[in-house]
């Protein structure tokens, strides 16, 4: 008897001790869009937080594949649920607005000053994901976009860097009569196609006229956005680009660029990781600013941030771990996984990272953006948006008929939010 | 000792209550918890996530019907597709049940062959068959190019003319093997005889597949007919990962719109009504389908 109590005491014992660290480990969820290439990067960043804070253990969660479309339901599921994830990647704008709009996220304003953390970003990343004079995250990427383009198509056909939007259409047409499409989009989800129109919009419109109508506070039935619509029809009906997109996925929309059979793609800064992802040569790669006839020249630009839910479990430790990750003594021992960093001071390898470095340049010297379509729509109103995109694209709709269109659905949209 | 008939009786009931009692448990806390409350919050417009509630009665379940053209559209292409589902996968199964219902060698490797998509899950099949369709590099365009049909290539899923039905092609796939079974199972229960004394009384082949085939699969095609409207009522997998409801909203469903509202739009209340639209118009097809079942 006396032997059975000393098994049951030592049992007991070494629960005890297996349990105690357990219970003084403080767990965060991670939550990403990371796809496989970016989750083998970042691994090592998560070892080295937990290297260097051993009570913590870091879990990534990951939802890769359709951009915006998929990964906010499954992040408001979890918030819905009441089981939020501790740290969160998001997308400005109205991609961010319903989560902040529901109380689902942490006003990050006191943190902010504790660690200096609006020293540290790109000023304009701070201004855009500010909502109603708070600031709800903590920029982590400052992203571009413009027109890639083959530099072999070009030279073969002697094209140069267009500098105004008749010169680009002029280089659509010469690439048209040599049998090469002049760019290739996937419209699947809408947001591919929507840079193209978002493009004709800046230029048609101009500045002013763009942010009205992104505010909602002019209308779509206005002679340039009607103009922009009618840029996208003759881009359609001209054989510009390559036919019956609307179906393909924007990553497949990346093929006819990798085979040459077109010569260009609205992409981002993050286009020349992609590329090597893909196991193509980004050497034969460059890109232009798409020209707007307008001063300041404008180009299409969002943060992506880190983010708190208002429920997190450990808000303490979530904002420790952002801390850990935007800081730049982490980011250059890790360069390739911060090659678009919107902490000031970070630099990609310019050697390894040409383009990448060159976007750099411009992100963080120009405070000249503006935001793409559905960082400045909620996804209702976008979704309306993208049925008027289409039914241009496809034929169905005039491009004043889209102007009106596009205008009813905003009123319609504000008179629900009534 | 003895027992009354009573006590017997009343030590059955609670015998079977036990037995039922986890069953019921598990099915009530989640199945009919989840759908009160969705129906609950059908009669609130209400984001999803915010701490509250606008209470707006039965506006959402208005909207549905009289305002919302994109669930009106959604609700006809359910119709359209139910229509479909009740005729063509149903037809295709029943003539692949009666070319199997034979014992030549490799019989059983064709039914296999026909079931087979069955059993794939609905997201994978419409990730291969939206690939499949792929205007650029897609099988179904190269095997046109090959075959000398040039002409009749085009993007299957990008067209508004051609995208839903191309979208119904894959589900008539995955499904022509389920009521193929079934079939076969009930052509092999109608006895020899009856084919035998309707050919010496002289019914050719039409005859014999009208008064004898048709009449021996009454109660396959009770299961049949109502699983299928069943089943294409609640497509949502297909249109979700094929056309993605578009383009435009030409392909939306029910289903898909429910979703959308619900996730995408964070109009719960109006996801939850459209949601119990789609309830009730199974149900309504379901009970006779369940009363004949239970009766048999």
């Amino acid at each position: 008897m006396r032997i059975f109590g000393w098994i049951v005491a030592a049992a007991a014992g070494a629960l005890a001790l297996a349990a105690a660290p357990a219970e003084a480990q403080t767990k965060l969820r991670f939550f990403t869009n990371f796809d496989a290439s970016a989750v083998r990067i970042w691994q090592p960043i998560l070892d080295a937080y937990e290297k260097a804070n051993p009570n913590v253990k870091v879990t990534m969660e990951t939802v890769a594949g359709s951009g915006a479309a998929i990964y906010p339901d499954v992040l408001r599921t979890s918030m819905a649920a009441g089981d939020p994830p501790d740290v969160f990647f998001m997308w400005g704008g109205e991609i961010a607005g319903p989560f902040i709009d529901a109380g689902q996220v942490m006003d990050l304003g006191a943190i902010y000053d504790k660690h200096g953390w609006k020293q540290r970003m790109t000023p304009w990343t701070v201004d855009a994901i500010t909502r109603n004079g708070k600031i709800w995250g903590v920029p982590f990427n400052a992203r571009g976009m413009g027109f890639f383009y083959r530099k072999d198509i070009f030279a073969k056909h002697k094209i140069s860097e267009p500098k105004s939007y008749a010169e680009l259409e002029q280089v659509c047409e010469t690439l048209k009569k040599n049998n090469v499409y002049c760019a290739s989009f996937g419209g699947k989800f809408g947001w591919h196609p929507m840079r193209l129109l978002d493009y004709f919009i800046e230029t048609a419109c101009g500045p002013d006229m763009h942010n009205k109508l992104n505010r909602l506070e002019a209308s779509w039935d206005s002679a340039c956005a009607v103009d922009a619509y009618g840029r996208l029809k003759k881009w359609v009906d001209r054989g510009w680009l390559v036919p019956d997109f609307l179906s393909v996925t924007p990553a497949d929309a990346r093929m006819p660029v990798y085979l040459g059979d077109a010569a260009m793609i609205i992409e981002g800064d993050w286009f020349e990781f992609v590329v090597r992802g893909d196991k193509q040569s980004s050497a034969n790669l460059d890109f232009f600013l798409p020209p707007t006839g307008h001063q300041p020249l404008r180009y299409s630009a969002f943060p992506h941030q880190w983010m708190i839910p208002a429920k997190a479990k450990n808000p303490e430790a979530s904002a420790h771990f952002i801390d850990f990750i935007t800081s730049p003594g982490l980011q250059k021992q890790f360069p390739a996984a911060f090659l678009a960093s919107a902490t000031v001071g970070i630099e990609p390898d310019c050697k390894e990272w040409p383009i990448t470095c060159k976007w750099r340049q411009i992100i963080t010297t120009s405070r000249d953006i503006y935001p793409p379509t559905d960082q400045a729509f909620t996804k209702e109103l976008m979704d309306g948006f993208f049925e008027v995109q289409s039914g241009i694209i496809a034929g169905k709709i005039a491009p004043a008929d889209g102007g009106k269109q596009m205008q009813a659905k905003a009123e319609a949209w504000k008179a629900t939010k009534k | 000792m003895t027992r009354s008939a009573g006590a017997v009786g009343w030590s059955q009931t609670a015998t079977a209550w036990a037995f039922l009692a986890p069953a019921l448990f598990f099915y009530c806390v989640f199945l009919v918890y989840p759908m009160m409350e969705s129906l609950w919050i059908s009669l609130f417009k209400w984001d999803g996530m915010a701490a509250t509630k606008v209470f707006v009665g039965l506006d959402n379940y208005r909207r549905v019907f009289f305002e919302d053209e994109v669930a009106q559209r959604a609700l006809w292409n359910n119709l359209v597709w139910t229509l479909a589902a009740l005729v063509f996968p149903t037809a295709l199964g029943l003539a692949l049940a009666m070319a199997l219902d034979t014992k030549i060698k490799g019989v059983v490797v064709f039914r296999t062959i026909f079931y087979g998509p069955g059993v794939l899950p609905l997201v994978a099949v419409g990730l291969i068959w939206a690939w499949m369709y792929n205007p650029h590099f897609g099988a179904v365009n190269t095997v046109l190019k090959l075959m000398d049909m040039r002409h009749l290539t085009r993007g299957w899923l990008s067209r508004y003319e051609t995208a839903f039905w191309a979208t119904f092609i894959t589900y008539l796939w995955s499904h022509v093997g389920f009521p193929m079974v079934l079939y076969l199972a009930g052509l092999q229960a109608i006895p020899k005889e009856l084919y035998e004394a309707a050919e010496m009384d002289g019914a050719g082949a039409w005859k014999r597949f009208v008064h004898v085939t048709l009449p021996g699969l009454k109660e396959a095609h009770v299961i049949v007919l109502s699983l299928a409207v069943i089943h294409a009522l609640k497509v949502f997998d297909l249109i979700y990962t094929m056309t993605y409801g578009g383009p435009g909203q030409s392909t939306q469903v029910l289903g898909t719109w429910m979703y959308f509202q619900s996730f995408q739009y964070y109009n719960a209340g109006y996801g939850a009504a459209i949601a119990w639209v789609i309830s009730a118009i199974i149900l309504v097809i379901a009970i006779p389908y369940i009363r004949h079942q239970t009766k048999a």
